[in-house]
């Protein structure tokens, strides 16, 4: 929540622009400590804050090929929609799995408490999404599999 | 729909119309079946428009014809194969067929010739369950077949049983994991009691079977996945259950390719909807705007903010 | 594996048709529905409770196998006025199409699907994320409606070989006048008009009731009434006599249509008289069924070429092609063309600067694949 007082600060290097200071990372002055929150090595959240801007990462647990995949294919289903949710990053920032970007145009015409309170419900859904799909897809291969031995069995 | 029909349901329609129609037309239809097989079914000549020729391509026929292709279709369909009829070009058989010298049960007919593709496959199968039938001493010839490109089946009989085996290869990163998932499914399914006596299913990535080692195409050290059937002499005890055995592993690929892409299609449906509900999750943090529904124009009249119907 | 025929899907509001590049028609024609398991609706809804099976979604079926279980499975239409409404039933539907009828691996084959004019392209990108992730494809072609059905005229005998022209696409759900110039759709003089076969197959279901056939079970209503207009239905070239023809004669005007129930298999009769010619002449009358729409078809074509660049006017009035299943009425053609012939010269009486000349409207059949084949040459060599 901290991290998401976030002021308006127009560019120093060009004029009349305002970007996010978190991307453009030209003005050292303006930018905090980034933060890692980390339960192990595979799940990570980075927080970089800067003056005008907040950006989220989220690496998502994935054991195995099958949550890798599914992970993938998740994110990146998101990020083709990236239009519709107005913070998410069409690019995750580099080791990680998605990104979200807040500007302070965001957090000043948006709830911030609700903000914070998508990312963190998006970081617990996705990964009972994911578990949940790979279960579903082991189901799904066991009746595929007995049905069509069942068709070769003999009766 | 879980299984797949044998027989392919656009050639028997097709063939049931052409035979049920009074009013003779002349056709030109191009259909196609799994594994690259293309039928053809044609008017010749366009003044006899009662014979219509039925042919079909199968791109591994060659090899086929080594396991003596022709006798099945010879016994199969032999009244509708004509020795002076020449095959059609880039085709691989062609039947005849005369429409005002239809059998009674011209559906009947259609249905068979919608098993054709199975039929032609049948021969290596064939092979091997007549080679069971002598009881041999030692296992026989492995035969292989390229059914697809760069995909292949070898099918060899041995003193107690018949082993068949895929080799497939999945071009999609996705469709390979999935594939493994379900393959597995299909090795552990069998401890079911339900279906214990179905043919046991090995499954490998790694290693070619042993059986199949000494092919060339194996040695490549392309990422196979080998699915082996071993089928005991109750999967052949006889000719229907040798028909539905042989019916169902032809399908093998296809099925496992199918249920494959209705899974991508159902996790797709899952996440359309897990995007939808993070949508409605994240407009929630936007300020309602009926509130400051009234706004002043330059004219100096207020207009009221048009409430969308959902609201 | 490239030489394989490619797939032609065409996803009508009504019906789907598909089959294989280089034939002359469709291998099938089915309605686009798709029959969900009547539980499961509930289910699949709330979100996570089907999915522990994790198998429902294999159960349903579609087209005309739907149609013959609506007892078991309550239908759904994915596709509403021409726009894909439901993408996962949609995703399903063609599935199945691929699979079980069309037998083909999708990743061998080339697809040329079908959009509708003014196609908003998330749509269109939505349909080919399907058919690439889903299905490995590996090409695909997405083509407007209209061009298509222009390029399928070419099969026609008095057509010449030009890819400018009005086309008329009226099919179950929407119906739009699209004038291409050039292969290229003129976007702001399309025409929409909300009247479409499900209006005219509403209509006569209306006319029905009106009559008393009371031995219509209202659960077929819809059906029959369907049925009624494609088989019977033709276009008239004049109401009112059309009408005292019918009261002069009735015996040999009105058909007997033979039904089966679908609940109790009693079969039943029913007259059909004057929603023969009733049917179709909704579009020239739109006041019969619609309150607010009250522009007949005629002065729609008119107006969407009169909006048109002026130097694109002579060749859209001679070449108005017709297609799509309600355009198929009987001399359905001709009436257009007399009264847009009319029309014209009525104008050209009135502005004798305004010198338009001869137009022919050219009925072409419904199904969308025999001309499809042109456009394949076009799309295959390139």
């Amino acid at each position: 929540m901290a991290a998401m007082c976030l002021d308006n600060f127009a560019s120093q290097i060009s004029e009349k622009h305002n970007v996010p200071e978190i991307e453009a990372y030209t003005t050292p002055e303006v930018i905090l400590n980034p933060l890692i929150i980390s339960r192990n090595e595979n799940e990570q959240v980075l927080i970089e804050s800067s003056i005008n801007s907040v950006r989220v990462s989220i690496k998502i647990k994935q054991a195995d090929d099958i949550e890798r995949i599914l992970c993938h294919k998740f994110t990146r289903f998101l990020m083709m929609r990236a239009e519709n949710f107005v913070i998410l990053r069409r690019v995750p920032v580099k080791g990680y799995d998605i990104s979200f970007l807040v500007t302070n145009f965001q957090t000043e015409s948006m709830y911030k408490d609700k903000l914070v309170d998508f990312i963190i419900q998006f970081m617990e859904d996705v990964d009972k999404e994911i578990s949940e799909m790979k279960l579903s897809l082991n189901a799904r291969a066991r009746i595929v599999a007995e049905s069509y031995l069942n068709q070769v069995c003999i009766i | 729909m879980i299984i797949l029909e044998p027989n392919n349901l656009a050639l028997q329609t097709c063939l049931e119309n052409c035979f049920s129609s009074v009013k003779k037309e002349v056709v030109d239809i191009t259909l196609v079946d799994f594994d690259n097989v293309l039928y053809h079914v044609s008017t010749p000549i366009l003044t006899e428009k009662n014979l219509i020729w039925v042919s079909i391509k199968v791109p591994c026929f060659k090899e086929l014809e080594r396991y003596k292709v022709q006798e099945i279709i010879q016994k199969e369909y032999g009244q509708y194969l004509h020795p002076e009829l020449k095959v059609e070009d880039d085709y691989s058989v062609t039947f005849q067929l005369d429409l005002d010298a239809l059998p009674e049960n011209s559906d009947e007919l259609a249905k068979h010739f919608s098993l054709l593709k199975r039929n032609i496959f049948l021969a290596p199968f064939v092979q091997a369950f007549n080679y069971f039938d002598t009881k041999p001493e030692q296992p026989g010839e492995v035969m292989n077949l390229s059914y697809r490109d760069g995909e292949y089946l070898y099918i060899q009989a041995m003193e107690d049983r018949i082993t068949v085996i895929f080799s497939t290869r999945f071009k999609d990163e996705m469709d390979r994991v999935f594939g493994k998932v379900f393959l597995q499914e299909f090795v552990d399914a069998r401890r079911q009691s339900l279906v214990s006596n179905a043919p046991q299913v090995l499954y490998s990535t790694k290693e070619p079977p042993l059986e199949i080692r000494n092919f060339p195409e194996q040695n490549h050290g392309q990422d196979f996945s080998h699915i082996t059937f071993i089928l005991f002499p109750r999967h052949f005890k006889d000719e229907e259950t040798k028909y539905k055995t042989v019916s169902q592993i032809q399908l093998f690929r296809n099925y496992l390719h199918y249920h494959i892409k209705c899974s991508k299609a159902y996790i797709h449906s899952r996440l359309r909807n897990r995007v939808v509900e993070f949508i409605k999750v994240l407009n929630r943090a936007k300020p309602d705007t009926s509130s400051q529904a009234e706004k002043k124009l330059a004219s100096g009249r207020f207009f009221r903010q048009q409430r969308s119907s959902l609201s | 594996m490239s030489q394989l025929a490619p797939v032609v899907i065409d996803n009508g509001t009504g019906y789907t048709k598909m089959g294989f590049a280089g034939n002359t028609d469709p291998q099938y024609t089915i309605p686009t529905v798709i029959g969900l398991p009547n539980k499961s609706a509930k289910l699949t809804s709330r979100y996570g409770i089907a999915s522990k099976r994790g198998i429902d979604d294999l159960d349903f079926y579609i087209g005309d196998e739907a149609i013959a279980n609506n007892k078991m499975y309550s239908l759904s239409y994915p596709i509403r006025h021409g726009q894909i409404d439901n993408w996962d039933h949609m995703e399903r539907f063609w599935e199945q199409s691929i699979f079980k009828y069309l037998r083909c691996e999708p990743e061998d084959h080339y697809f040329l699907l079908t959009e509708p004019p003014l196609n908003a392209p998330e749509n269109r990108e939505q349909m080919a994320e399907i058919f690439f992730e889903t299905f490995n494809i590996p090409g695909m072609y997405i083509a407007v409606q209209a061009v298509l059905a222009l390029a399928a005229s070419w099969t026609a005998k008095k057509a010449n070989q030009t890819l400018t022209g009005t086309v008329i696409d009226s099919g179950d759900g929407v119906t739009h006048i699209v004038p291409v110039a050039e292969g290229y759709v003129l976007g702001s003089s399309i025409k929409n008009i909300p009247i479409a076969g499900k209006d005219v197959t509403a209509f006569v279901q209306q006319l029905q009731r009106e009559h008393f056939e009371t031995s219509i079970p209202p659960q077929d209503s819809y059906e029959i009434a369907r049925r009624v207009k494609e088989s019977y239905s033709y276009t008239c070239q004049d109401m009112l006599s059309e009408f005292s023809k019918y009261d002069a004669d009735p015996s040999s005007n009105i058909i007997n249509h033979t039904a089966v129930d679908s609940l109790t298999q009693n079969t039943y009769n029913i007259d059909v008289g004057y929603e023969r010619f009733l049917a179709p002449e909704v579009f020239f009358n739109p006041e019969l069924v619609s309150s607010d729409f009250l522009v007949p078809l005629p002065h729609m074509v008119d107006s969407a070429i009169q909006s048109s660049p002026i130097d694109t006017r002579r060749g859209l009035y001679t070449n108005i092609v017709l297609s799509g299943g309600s355009t198929m009425f009987k001399d359905f053609g001709k009436r257009l063309q007399r009264d847009i012939k009319r029309l014209v010269d009525g104008r050209i009486a009135n502005n004798e600067s305004l010198n338009n000349g001869a137009m022919k409207a050219k009925p072409i059949d419904v199904n969308v694949i025999s001309h499809k084949k042109q456009r394949h040459a076009v799309w295959f060599g390139g």
